[in-house]
């Protein structure tokens, strides 16, 4: 059974958010909502200044905290280690949402499936047919597109990224890229000390 | 640039720290609730004063449970957070409250008519004690448990919440028995009341310094809390409100206070407005690391 992770190559990264914007497609996300985020930040100071990127996405975690404190166990790991909710299960407590280092969860509220994506209270077809995957006050979060991935596909995210700063594959696989892009490269984990070790990891 | 000066980047996709919105009023007072009324029917089962552990019943059932309910995003499935009590604490808090509604009530019927045999009874009165004391510290370590949060993430948590919710149960132990036969006609129980408030309360303002001291020091996400409680925007409630009203001023005027009514109301008012501000606040201070550790930044 493959053990799905995933690597970013911040020396790619542009933060063009077409990955954002792929995953909200993929996902028919409400409004407010971003299973991934490219977050930026300026370094240096003029005339020596410059931007770089950081994509963030759920770390699908070894060692998920936000299972652990799940109370109805509506957050669970699947066998290839993709961490999942399950939407009948959860009862919008939050615990995950506070447990979680990463700030990767939300709790829909009404108005983000009310409000429509243009911000106006009218949903388009697209959002009507989309908005049906959700329930109001359950906590939802990035799968690494599951459905995409069962099929033999990438997730959208990594499919979309035109620098291919973002690779997907079998971290249980010696031969496979992303094995040895974390073994060449000494990859990193975000919040390594949080001891929850992730399945994510950053290049640079 | 240090680490510290990163900004709060609130949802912008920006790097820096974000704060916690997930737990917010309606948490707190289910908080502020639940410790108060378990505190209150634990100091009044010591002295089988019956109306406060009838009002700290209540207030665990309705002020607790309802601020659970509106809080939760589909209520009409809260059963649910009964089936994971191996790992998740907010299970275990379920599971006492329910142990604690069931076993409070019959206990308490049967301090007002007795119709248990004398062992069961006492069985019966041990458990809610038990799960009375659970509700005291179990929301203290769901909190601590969260290593997101630095702020939160420290042992002194649940110290924390078993002080509070003694320090509640002492004081609304003074008002509510004040003019009843059971204050009113013990003279001693009511010094030692008073002693164990103000004893608490220097207790708890030691205990919530230490919660700050180690938080500035346990991580950048910690230092940035603890500046918008003692420097930011929540200085100018955190101060007066949690450690002048809720600790300095109440202890005075414990220590000072004439043994009249009007001073015990006042006094309970004063700490328990503090205990609320401290609820509300260390959600709204909560502030999540950066995910940083590959930045540029953050590897010089």
């Amino acid at each position: 059974m493959a053990k799905w992770g995933m690597v970013f190559d911040l020396r790619r990264c542009i933060g063009c958010n077409a990955c954002a914007v792929a995953c909200k497609q993929e996902n028919s996300l409400p409004n407010g909502v971003f299973f991934t985020k490219t977050l930026s930040e300026e370094v240096g100071e003029y005339p020596h200044a410059t931007r770089t990127y950081i994509p963030t996405i759920c770390n699908h975690c070894e060692d998920a905290p936000c299972e652990r404190v799940c109370p109805t166990g509506a957050t669970w790991t699947r066998a290839d280690g993709i961490v999942m909710v399950d939407r009948d299960k959860c009862i919008g407590c939050g615990s995950c949402i506070v447990a979680c280092p990463y700030d990767q969860r939300t709790r829909l509220e009404p108005e983000m499936l009310q409000q429509g994506l243009f911000g106006n209270g009218r949903l388009t077809p697209f959002e009507e047919q989309g908005l049906t995957r959700f329930t109001v006050g359950t906590v939802v979060k990035c799968t690494f597109c599951h459905e995409r991935v069962d099929a033999g596909q990438e997730p959208a995210c990594v499919a979309t990224c035109p620098t291919e700063a973002r690779i997907f594959g079998d971290l249980d696989d010696a031969q496979s890229r992303v094995r040895q892009l974390i073994q060449e490269h000494r990859a990193r984990q975000p919040l390594a000390d949080k001891n929850t070790n992730p399945r994510v990891f950053y290049i640079d | 640039m240090m680490a510290s000066n990163v900004p709060i980047a609130g949802d912008d996709f920006r790097v820096g720290f974000r704060m916690q919105k997930a737990w917010g009023v309606h948490m707190a007072t289910a908080f502020f609730f639940g410790e108060a009324g378990a505190g209150l029917y634990f100091v009044s089962q010591f002295f089988d004063f019956v109306t406060g552990m009838t009002v700290g019943l209540l207030m665990v059932l309705f002020g607790k449970a309802g601020g659970h309910l509106l809080h939760l995003g589909q209520p009409l499935r809260g059963w649910r957070a009964l089936t994971k009590v191996r790992s998740s604490w907010v299970s275990r808090g379920l599971l006492a409250i329910v142990v604690f509604a069931v076993a409070g009530a019959l206990h308490l019927l049967d301090v007002r008519s007795p119709f248990l045999p004398g062992a069961v009874s006492e069985l019966v009165s041990a458990v809610a004690l038990l799960a009375c004391f659970v509700i005291m510290v179990y929301q203290g370590f769901a909190m601590s448990h969260s290593s997101a949060i630095t702020l939160w993430n420290t042992g002194l948590m649940p110290i924390a919440s078993l002080i509070y919710a003694l320090l509640n149960g002492v004081l609304l132990t003074l008002v509510l028995g004040f003019n009843t036969p059971f204050l009113a006609a013990d003279g001693e129980a009511v010094r030692l009341l008073q002693a164990a408030a103000i004893a608490l309360m220097l207790l708890g303002l030691v205990t919530v310094l230490s919660m700050l001291h180690g938080a500035r020091y346990g991580s950048e996400a910690g230092r940035a809390a603890v500046g918008l409680l003692l420097r930011g925007r929540f200085a100018r409630w955190f101060i007066p409100l949690v450690i002048g009203l809720g600790f300095v001023v109440s202890a005075l005027m414990m220590a000072l206070a004439p043994r009249q009514f009007a001073w015990m109301l006042a006094v309970s008012g004063a700490q328990l407005a503090g205990y609320y501000a401290f609820r509300v606040l260390m959600f709204k201070a909560g502030a999540y690391d950066p995910v940083t550790g590959s930045a540029p930044r953050f590897r010089r």
